[in-house]
């Protein structure tokens, strides 16, 4: 009876050090996806910036014309340490009124569970993301009493300003730029929470093995 | 009158214009540039540069060199050899080579006005003008809050003067109505240009007429793909448009509603010589619209080397060399961020 006892709780322990490493390798894997993705995003956006400046000239395209005055940054990045969560929390918020930094126009809050749950539908995490944070941003705001409609219309006009210091008028390569990039900084984002939980199930591995030895 | 200028015109064009034509001998090859294009470093792009005539230019640049440094080495060329076409010029050629230098002082006013708006420092500013745009007074543009003190206080005593007429407010100066005042400062410069072309009679008249007709269509259309989605009011965007070329007055008119790409090529596809540029790419599609637009500026730049006796030549020869510059800044750009495959979606070959 005893050896069953134990039979079943060696069994139980061996399942749960399988899944720890299940874990270690399955957040092993998304990192590396999520890093090439950042890699091919930043290339894209150094190459559309290439572009947009061949179409709209050096003198509109160039590194003096970023505004040096002091204001409210549109994007900014939170990170949640509670002591509830095990690991911290990071979270981009995209294109906030930058009349009223206070006040978030969109989220994007890019959850573990939901990028290792989502991991086998597609092997580009950035779509996942977008597809991910766009139907939350519908559920914020309809629980803020917003409408999809005008959470994209504030994006859209950060997105306008944020682009005047290179002129009013630019072209829409120059647009495309900025999506590139913004999409590597979400990328950025998914990196920080994925390599956390990676960090976690490699001690949670390691532990397991200082304690068979 | 049209048709005799053999008679008179070397007396005083002559010589300039055999060494226009001569500094179009070295514009680059296609050979050149498949040379250029397989290049794996920017020390390779100046080692096959330095057999050409910006090897003199490039030569004493240390490694590694970047992208920006080329690109202005190139452009010193230009410059030199505009000035030396300016010293040697009489009238009224060198009214018409004062002309060409208006765009880029343009340019470089914009350019230190926003600069300033954005608290910069005006000495980098200065070090990014373009060189042909260049005058004394242009520092003191820093100190301009408004359209109408940039007038007073720099721009009165400068040829850029008559073309502040439309553009004078006492309105400060912030991104939309710098914008503006770009536009509407190129579009009177444009008409200017073109009404000096039409005084000037002659094959300088009519091949000028056309280059300047498609430069405005041109800004027009950019001007229109640019301000979709943007606050600027249909009004404001019409206003920008030259009042000549061929899409005046019908085409402005519908290019002031359009709302989207597919509305700007169903504008253009009436004009046959737009119709085969819009006909290269496919429908919601812009981003290869610049090089289309390029290639046919090429095209027609080229062939006014094919008459002789009159002044385009060396409008063309400076839009020619500026297209090289830009189709080299692009190649560098390709080599140095490892992106050879997409070479050719910006390169325009000359030759």
């Amino acid at each position: 009876m005893r050896s069953s006892e134990n039979g079943i709780e060696s069994s139980k322990e061996i399942s749960q050090s399988e899944e720890n490493v299940i874990n270690f390798l399955d957040s092993m894997d998304t990192y590396l996806i999520l890093v090439d993705s950042l890699s091919s995003a930043l290339r894209q956006g150094w190459f559309e910036l290439a572009s947009a400046r061949q179409s709209m000239g050096a003198s509109r395209v160039n590194s003096s014309l970023f505004d040096l005055k002091s204001h409210h940054a549109s994007t900014t990045f939170q990170v949640d340490e509670h002591e509830d969560i095990e690991l911290p929390h990071f979270t981009l918020c995209k294109w906030a009124s930058s009349d009223d930094p206070e006040k978030y126009s969109e989220e994007a809050k890019f959850e573990e569970d939901e990028l290792l749950r989502n991991k086998s539908d597609s092997p580009r995490p950035q779509q996942r993301g977008a597809t991910s944070h766009c139907s939350e941003y519908q559920e914020r705001s309809a629980e803020i009493g917003g409408s999809p409609v005008k959470v994209d219309n504030q994006a859209e006009k950060e997105r306008f300003k944020s682009l005047s210091m290179f002129g009013a008028l630019v072209s829409p390569k120059l647009r495309a730029t900025q999506s590139s990039f913004e999409k590597a900084l979400e990328i950025v984002v998914e990196i920080s929470n994925v390599r956390s939980s990676l960090l976690r199930s490699y001690d949670q591995v390691h532990e397991e093995l200082k304690n068979t030895k | 009158m049209y048709g005799f200028e053999a008679m008179t015109f070397n007396i005083h064009g002559g010589y300039l214009e055999a060494i226009v034509r001569g500094y179009r001998s070295g514009l680059l090859t296609a050979a050149d540039y498949n040379n250029l294009c397989q290049c794996e470093t920017l020390d390779d792009i100046k080692m096959h540069l330095s057999a050409t005539e910006y090897g003199p230019y490039l030569q004493n640049e240390p490694s590694p060199l970047h992208t920006t440094t080329i690109v202005e080495k190139c452009t010193l060329k230009l410059v030199d050899e505009y000035k030396h076409m300016l010293t040697q010029a009489t009238e009224p050629l060198s009214s018409f080579l004062e002309y060409i230098r208006y765009g880029h002082m343009i340019d470089n006013v914009v350019l230190i006005v926003t600069g300033t708006l954005h608290e910069r420092d005006v000495q980098e500013l200065l070090e990014k003008c373009h060189p042909l745009g260049m005058f004394d007074s242009i520092a003191t543009l820093a100190v301009a809050q408004n359209m109408r003190e940039l007038y007073r206080l720099v721009l009165v005593d400068t040829p850029l003067a008559p073309y502040f007429s439309e553009c004078i407010t006492s309105e400060d100066l912030d991104d939309m109505n710098i914008e503006i005042m770009r536009n509407t400062l190129y579009k009177a410069y444009l008409e200017d240009f073109y009404r000096f072309c039409q005084k000037l009679g002659g094959a300088t008249s009519e091949i000028m007429s056309d280059l300047l007709a498609f430069e405005a269509d041109r800004r027009a259309v950019n001007i229109t793909i640019n301000s979709i989605g943007t606050e600027l009011t249909r009004d404001d965007r019409r206003k920008l448009y030259s009042n000549f070329g061929l899409l005046y007055p019908y085409g402005h008119e519908e290019l002031a509603v359009c709302e989207d790409i597919d509305q700007v090529r169903g504008a253009m596809e009436k004009y046959p010589p737009y119709q085969s540029i819009f006909s290269k790419l496919s429908y919601g599609e812009s981003q290869m619209l610049d090089k289309a637009f390029y290639e046919e500026e090429v095209k027609r730049l080229c062939l006014a080397f094919e008459q002789q006796f009159h002044y385009a030549v060396f409008f063309a020869y400076m839009r020619l060399r500026e297209q090289e510059i830009r189709n080299l800044m692009w190649i560098s750009e390709c080599v140095a961020q490892n992106q050879k495959a997409r070479v050719h979606d910006s390169v325009v070959f000359i030759f």
